[in-house]
């Protein structure tokens, strides 16, 4: 099982231009606390959306790899994004996925992936031709580095421990927009 | 022009590319004319909140897409309008294809379509009834104008009086 703040900190150190949309639960402060980026996008409360964002931004920008930093409860409050973004098949979105079979940031209550559910082999079935599942950090910092090069859409299927996360601090939603928007230069 | 016609031309002018939908009768009337026209990029959606997601995707990245959806797929979007184009102030044009209304047959549309307004109203979302085909233009140009300056959702609707209710039979 993986420590999620040890690979993060792997992940924000090989991030160049690439953006990163992350869902409300407790991987964006992992996230933030690994190097906050201006190209870093914050959730404050949308629920399921980490997905939806991620395909939204990689349709605008293909000349940017799009991250998406999402959590088991999120990715099954949306799963129908995984057929929507198989379907659409940006190449250049990684879909990484912190499983750690509960809803951490509520109180630890089991989400369906503690029982027999299996959220890379949805992705699988829905049609994204990437799938990795990683026990490891070294599992992950290899499909990390694959992603980084080959064309997507990428799945990355990431097994974690469950640890408290210190969480809180994040900007105003509007200043997270407006700080990531011009980092890339963006306008409405 | 009709109707439709109207519709996607403005959306051209302001440079909306993607169209992400769910579809009903209305909203296909607008794709067609959207092929027709050429230039944008149609997405089908599993479910109209996802949709919500994408077009503020595609707005943080500079890109300009609107959602088009029936009324009750506006209440299967409800908190990423709010969580996200709201709270973030992100442009959403939501489009939306009235059922529920004049003429409806089916009884499980009418109170979904019927609180569309409030639902609207109950989260300060300015929205534009267009009835008329010769009002279509302006009315969808205005929409798309008061959106992009208060960068937030804004929801334009299609409604019977315009487009025709759909047919169907209704209770035996």
């Amino acid at each position: 099982m993986i420590d999620r703040s040890e690979a993060s900190k792997y992940l924000a150190g090989k991030l160049k231009d690439e953006l990163v949309v992350t869902s409300l639960g407790n991987e964006k402060y992992d996230l933030r606390s690994s190097g906050d980026r201006e190209r870093n996008f914050y959730n404050w409360n949308a629920m399921g959306m980490a997905s939806s964002l991620g395909l939204g931004l990689a349709m605008a920008r293909p000349e940017l790899k799009v991250i998406v930093y999402d959590g088991d409860g999120s990715l099954l409050m949306n799963l129908g994004a995984l057929a929507t973004i198989a379907m659409r098949e940006p190449k250049n979105l990684i879909h990484i996925v912190w499983d750690n079979r509960s809803y951490a940031i509520t109180g630890g209550q089991p989400t369906a992936t503690a029982f027999r559910t299996d959220l890379g082999a949805m992705a699988r079935g829905a049609g994204y031709p990437k799938v990795e599942r990683v026990e490891t950090l070294a599992a992950f910092q290899s499909a990390v580095d694959r992603a980084l090069i080959e064309p997507g859409p990428w799945f990355i299927h990431c097994l974690m421990k469950d640890k408290p996360v210190k969480g809180g601090g994040l900007p105003s939603p509007t200043a997270i927009k407006h700080r990531f928007m011009d980092a890339i230069g963006a306008r409405h | 022009m009709s109707w439709a016609e109207s519709i996607v031309s403005v959306l051209k002018k302001y440079n909306v590319r993607f169209l992400n939908y769910v579809p009903d009768a209305k909203i296909e009337t607008i794709l067609a004319a959207a092929r027709q026209l050429g230039g944008f990029e149609a997405l089908p959606l599993t479910r109209e909140e996802e949709g919500i997601g994408i077009v503020c995707g595609q707005s943080l990245g500079g890109g300009r897409g609107v959602m088009l959806c029936p009324t009750a797929g506006l209440g299967n979007s409800i908190n990423a309008v709010a969580a996200l184009a709201i709270a973030y102030r992100i442009p959403c044009p939501i489009i939306i294809g009235v059922r529920g209304d004049l003429g409806e047959f089916n009884p499980a549309q009418v109170a979904m379509g019927q609180a569309t307004q409030d639902i609207l109203d109950a989260l300060r979302i300015p929205s534009y009834r267009i009835t008329r085909e010769d009002e279509t233009e302006k009315m969808t140009e205005g929409a798309l104008r008061i959106c992009y300056a208060s960068e937030g959702p804004v929801a334009i609707l299609v409604t019977n009086e315009l487009a025709g209710w759909k047919e169907g039979k209704t209770k035996s």
